[in-house]
């Protein structure tokens, strides 16, 4: 009688103990660690050397892939033109939208001087996360942040983030969608590649 | 027969009237008869920017629907849209709040997304971007924290 009391609370605790570690996989713990890591890579005195710069860039970009969606977000900036996309165009977009936002924001990223991220809550709804953050900048703003993510096989993916209140995925959204129907999905290819080059 | 007459006319001439002003005061109001056809869905903003009941929902610069009522819940803006049975929002659509002009009044506009998925009635726009607040982003860019 007592040994199966025993076995039971056994179980249980065991349970228990396996079931934290898995609560601590939250969206806010994943923006952690990735901005963790890449402040980590951008304050590294030994990558700051210029013959380095190429292989620190390259660092910022693996951590910055293994959170950032980058399908999920090229689907939303092409809102109703990715249904009459090909698999081939959506690769060559998706790939192009990668190299974008990687021109326009890793010379940004290279002017990280001492800014701080501080974490202020996480709202979790099923699959879909929202971590709110507020970056403090040298001048002592403070720029309210809001980390959209997604969780798919697993893991936490961020696809969009808003500052100011300002989404970035309707941002691109409203400029594509602006192109294309003004000219072509064609011409819109053709500005990114020239953006890129 | 004739002071009958004139009376009567009279009395047409007043309800020709009066339903003409009633007809007037429908159509400038703008009441929507597919107030039953339509259906609802939900969207949550942290500041709704005094968007009231009543305010358009516009897609592509186009009015298709309206603000059936704005409520405060869990502190933050919840508003009640109504829109046509025909229009299907996209799961990953945006909806923001706008001002016509710079300092117009507050609408609803709705980005639609690139989801196969669209939102059923009842359901909710998960993304949204709260109104701009133009005094609070100039203070904290012009004096910064203390």
């Amino acid at each position: 009688m007592a040994s199966r009391y025993c076995w039971q609370t056994i179980v249980l605790l065991l349970s228990v103990v396996i079931a934290v570690p898995t609560l601590a996989g939250e969206p806010m713990e994943k923006i952690k660690q990735t901005t963790g890591k890449i402040i980590a890579i951008v304050t590294d005195p030994a990558l700051k050397a210029p013959e380095r710069a190429k292989e620190r860039r390259h660092l910022i970009r693996k951590a910055v892939d293994e959170r950032f969606d980058w399908g999920e977000m090229s689907r939303r900036t092409l809102s109703t033109h990715w249904a009459k996309r090909t698999d081939a165009e959506r690769k060559e977009f998706i790939n192009l939208f990668g190299e974008l936002l990687e021109r326009t924001y890793m010379g940004k990223v290279d002017d990280y001087s001492g800014e701080k991220v501080r974490f202020e809550n996480e709202i979790i709804d099923g699959d879909y996360g929202i971590v709110k953050a507020k970056i403090l900048t040298r001048k002592e703003t403070e720029i309210p942040v809001i980390y959209r993510l997604k969780k798919k096989s697993g893991d936490w993916y961020v696809y969009d983030i808003s500052i100011e209140g300002v989404s970035f995925i309707n941002n691109y959204r409203t400029q594509f969608n602006s192109i294309i129907v003004k000219s072509s999905y064609q011409d819109l290819v053709k500005r990114l590649k020239a953006k890129v080059e | 027969m004739k002071r009958f007459n004139l009376e009567l006319s009279v009395g047409l001439f007043m309800i020709a009237g009066i339903v003409c002003l009633g007809y007037l005061s429908i159509r400038l109001g703008k009441m929507e008869v597919f107030g039953e056809k339509g259906y609802e869905i939900k969207a949550i903003f942290s500041n709704s920017g005094g968007l009231k009941a009543g305010s358009s929902v516009v897609i592509a610069g186009v009015d298709v629907g309206r603000v059936k009522k704005i409520i405060l819940d869990d502190y933050q803006a919840l508003a009640v849209l109504s829109l046509p049975l025909d229009l299907k929002i996209q799961e990953d659509a945006i909806a923001s709040i706008k001002t016509k002009g710079l300092i117009g009044e507050k609408y609803i506009g709705i980005t639609p997304g690139g989801s196969e998925k669209t939102i059923e009635p009842g359901g909710r726009i998960r993304d949204t971007q709260p109104a701009v607040d133009l005094e609070q982003l100039l203070s904290s860019y012009v004096f910064g924290k203390l």
